[in-house]
């Protein structure tokens, strides 16, 4: 028994890797950004929905129910689309880190393996709340607060893997204690982590709720511009706390990932400076929103403002993980042979897929509603 | 070895567990979506609301089952072989990540097509409405078809093996059989559920129209043509050196002898497991069918949720002994012919094609480096580094101890995919009465490779098969001598025997050659299966022979 003489970090097996890394890279960026959008109407649509359904229990507010509707319609489609959205990041992270997110999985164990019934009961969760709201009565308060409860465990075990997948340096230590789950708790870059991206999925969550305002502000005007005032409160209230997550997690990062960020790496520097200057303004750009006569032009502007923002976090992120894995010396795999018929199969059947949803949901969506206002569109 | 390994107990039932919740519902996804469509087009070109009514109503459990449990299982089961088999999972990623890009367009058409079909009943045209359940049918078959590849390729991996691309891998030996197969358990599945759903209602029409229509035209073509798919299947699968008929005790290739073994099978010959597995799917294959033509025949229209329901759960039962039985024939194999269940790798046949030498690097989880090396060398995540080491000490208990528990370290690394120590496929009673001897002897015949033809040849021979210790579909010891033996010191002592890693020196590696050592240590090795309990009791094995008979 003499320790382990072996490095922590798994070592790539005899198959080579089927694509340039730029392209695999290029692909987790993107996809990325479409589940957290999604993810973000979830997390934080969910939460705004509960806030809103008790507020709304105070008589002449029929704003308020008209939004938990909307919300409550949505949720199951919007889980959908997470759902969805979130497989192919995580398919192109194994293929790039699946070394390190293997490890990581396994070390988390039951804790990583109850992510798929919890997703479970919280989308059949949200699927009783659109069917059935009516009928549930004050079960439908507890069903809504017990499906948050359910998104932001998933999110806190997300976390959890994300961060220990980057700290190889525990996970000797981890697998030592012969748990068959374990959560990376000791990780000073856990809490402010997952703080800053849960407050950040309520903040565009209010978005979401300002950017229904503004589809439905000329069929519905007097509802419209109080959505895009409701999500404009939610959206620069929440973003002005999280400012402070955000740096909280800078400033908990290793010296040497932080340290990229301040010069050393323009691209981390840059997309870090861009993002929190375009964070700021759209949180500066919501709060006028929140108080204005007119608030259409600016939520306008407040969401090509939040995309831009998110683009940049992605990258930010993105960044924190090239950043550890600089520290760890961690080496991508050496053997690569490109598939790239495949890749264009893959890229034309995703652009034939794209156009078959956009011509479905734009069928649904141009046919109008039915005249039992049921469905989210 | 290269990864932590999660320490529950049967990982490999976790998996089943949710590959048949999956599959099950999964293929019914596929079938349901072409019912759905074809049914709904049959209803408005007949103008009959009372059919319509029902599909729009079937179109609601459509989607809370399929897009819920289906797809969330679906992705259950990614999460579950990431965590039980990471090896495994890593080398599938690498070599079939774009089919699971080109399965996610499809996966994502799928999902937006179920969800505007449910939602567009009331706002579509019936025309723009059949198109999309069109969609939804190509899109969610499209998905079958790229999935069928890369689990038929974990079974048959074809050229692969030497060429290392792509479609050698994926239009494998057993795609096609398996595709069609699958298909029509879609089809028969779509059929089922719509009886389930149909027995729901309180009115008669309804329950005789879906029953005749259901029953015949979509349960009874499943009836008829899977078991030709499944016939082709095993032929296929014999032909790319899957050892079916052996598996299932048969005693030749041919489908009547595969077939006379299944129903004949006392548990001497062949791999019980898959034997089991196989009757049972067949079985309950068989009993919905009689339901079915039972239900269409003489209660169609008073058939309730209790009997349907007994229809469901028969389906599942077919269905889970039938992807049961699959897993069964691919073992010993995680991926054929390429690395063993408990994630050690063979070398590469001589031609393959292999990283360019720059980039060269050489696989410290294949079998010869393994043996040569030892197993505990490349063991990234274990704290006991050499069986040697424990062998060494002098004083006899020390040793005892400094063996038992290396060779525990071994059991967990190369056996505890499959055994676990007293529970499912507990190791406990096979190893009970055993002297270390025995089990060295056992452990260094578990698998051997052998040619076309039976006669030993080399682990990169491009045509290997394996010659299994007594049928049992294990993988080889993966380990050097001095392994060997401290996991035959653990093993023994699990089975009842203090004095296990007391013995001198001597007792480190007997020989296969101890095989042929004398009738007692043969007789004493064979109880390994052979025990009461065992998976082939000797009883039956000797039933009405007499004491000179061995």
């Amino acid at each position: 028994m003499n320790g382990f003489p072996l490095p922590p970090v798994p070592v790539p097996g005899p198959v080579p890797q089927p694509a340039p890394a730029w392209i695999l890279w290029g692909l987790l960026v993107f996809t990325f950004m479409l589940h957290l959008l999604a993810m973000n109407f979830v997390v934080g649509g969910s939460v705004i929905g509960a806030v809103t359904a008790r507020l709304g229990r105070r008589g002449g507010r029929p704003h308020h129910a008209a939004l938990v509707h909307w919300l409550t319609q949505a949720m199951p489609i919007a889980l959908a689309a997470t759902i969805t959205f979130g497989v192919a990041p995580l398919l192109f992270l194994q293929v790039l880190y699946g070394r390190l997110f293997f490890t990581s999985s396994v070390l988390l164990g039951w804790f990583w393996f109850a992510v798929v019934p919890l997703v479970m009961v919280a989308y059949y969760g949200t699927y009783l709340l659109a069917f059935k709201s009516a009928s549930l009565g004050r079960w439908g308060g507890w069903i809504r607060w017990l499906t948050i409860l359910i998104f932001v465990t998933i999110s806190f075990i997300f976390a959890n893997n994300m961060s220990l997948m980057l700290r190889p340096d525990l996970f000797r230590a981890i697998y030592a204690s012969g748990s068959t789950s374990h959560a990376n708790l000791s990780d000073p870059t856990l809490w402010p982590r997952y703080l800053h991206f849960t407050l950040a999925a309520v903040a565009i969550g209010g978005m979401w709720v300002s950017g229904y305002g503004l589809v439905c502000r000329r069929r519905r005007p007097e509802f419209g511009q109080w959505a895009m005032r409701y999500g404009a409160h939610w959206f620069s209230g929440v973003t002005a706390l999280n400012l402070f997550m955000g740096f909280w997690f800078l400033f908990s990062l290793p010296r040497e990932t932080m340290a990229r960020f301040m010069g050393p790496v323009p691209v981390a520097t840059a997309v870090l400076g861009l993002g929190i200057f375009a964070g700021m303004a759209t949180m500066t750009v919501m709060f006028l929103a929140a108080h204005a006569p007119r608030p259409a032009p600016l939520v306008s502007g407040g969401i090509g403002g939040l995309l831009v923002t998110v683009v940049c976090m992605v990258l930010v992120r993105d960044q924190v993980r090239r950043g550890a894995l600089a520290t760890m010396n961690f080496e991508p795999v050496p053997w690569v042979e490109p598939q790239w018929t495949n890749i264009s199969l893959f890229l034309v059947l995703f652009v034939a897929g794209a156009a078959a949803v956009v011509w479905m949901v734009r069928a649904l969506v141009m046919a109008g509603r039915p005249e039992t206002g049921d469905g989210p569109v | 070895m290269n990864y932590p390994i999660w320490q529950v107990p049967a990982p490999g039932l976790l998996i089943a567990l949710v590959s048949i919740l999956h599959v099950f519902i999964s293929h019914f996804a596929v079938g349901g979506g072409l019912f759905l469509v074809l049914t709904e087009r049959r209803a408005r070109q007949q103008n009959d609301a009372l059919l319509l009514d029902y599909v729009r109503r079937l179109s609601r459990f459509f989607l809370l089952l399929t897009l819920v449990f289906g797809a969330v299982t679906g992705v259950g089961i990614w999460f579950t072989i990431g965590l039980v088999h990471p090896q495994a999972t890593s080398s599938l990623i690498n070599t079939f990540v774009w089919g699971w890009a080109i399965e996610w367009t499809m996966f994502f058409t799928e999902i937006a097509a179920a969800m505007v079909y449910y939602y567009g009943w009331d706002r579509l045209p019936a025309r723009t409405h059949l198109a999309v359940g069109w969609i939804y049918f190509i899109a969610a078959w499209g998905s079958l078809a790229v999935i069928n590849g890369i689990m038929a390729y974990m079974m048959t991996p074809g050229g692969w093996l030497t060429e290392r691309s792509f479609w050698s891998g994926f239009l494998n030996e057993t795609y096609l059989p398996s595709l069609i197969m699958r298909t029509f358990v879609c089809v028969g599945l779509a059929g089922i559920y719509a009886l389930l759903t149909a027995s729901w209602s309180g009115d008669p029409r309804l329950k005789a129209k879906v029953a005749c229509y259901a029953g015949l035209g979509w349960v009874l073509p499943m009836a008829v043509v899977v078991p030709l798919t499944l016939i082709w299947y095993l032929m296929a699968a014999t032909g790319a050196g899957i050892p079916a008929a052996e598996i299932l005790g048969a005693d030749g290739t041919g489908l009547p002898a595969m077939l006379k073994a299944l129903f004949t099978a006392d548990g001497t010959t062949g791999y019980p497991a898959a034997q089991r597995a196989a009757l049972t799917s067949i079985a309950a294959a068989g009993a919905v069918i009689l339901m079915t033509l039972f239900l269409v025949t003489l209660r169609r229209q008073n058939y309730g949720p209790i009997f349907t329901g007994l229809l469901t759960g028969l389906s599942l039962v077919a269905v889970g002994g039938g992807e049961w039985m699959r897993a069964d024939l691919r073992k010993p194999y995680v991926i054929g012919g390429f690395m063993f269940v408990n994630g050690v790798r063979l070398p590469p046949p001589p031609g393959a094609i292999r990283a360019p030498a720059d980039v060269q690097v050489a696989d410290p989880y294949a079998l010869d480096v393994l043996r040569r090396d030892g197993l505990l060398a490349h063991a990234r995540w274990s704290q006991v580094q050499s069986a040697a080491e424990a062998a060494a000490h002098q004083e006899p208990a020390a040793r005892a101890e400094a063996l038992f528990r290396t060779g525990h370290e071994l059991f967990n690394l190369a056996c505890t995919k499959c055994h676990t120590t007293d529970g499912y496929l507990g190791i406990r009673p096979l190893v009970a009465g055993k002297s270390t001897t025995d089990l060295q002897t056992i452990l260094s015949n578990l698998a051997r490779p052998v040619n076309r033809e039976g006669q030993e040849t080399s682990w990169d021979d491009p045509d290997l098969r394996l010659a299994t210790w007594r049928g049992r579909r294990m993988p080889p010891f993966p380990g050097n001598q001095e392994e060997r033996y401290a996991l035959a010191v653990y093993l023994s002592r699990l089975g009842g025997d203090d004095r296990a890693g007391f013995e001198g020196p001597e007792a480190q590696g007997a020989s296969p050659a101890g095989l042929d050592s004398g009738r007692e240590l043969a007789a004493e090795t064979c109880l390994l299966g052979h025990d009461p309990e065992g998976d082939w009791p000797m009883a039956a094995m000797v039933k009405g022979r007499d004491t000179a008979t061995p």
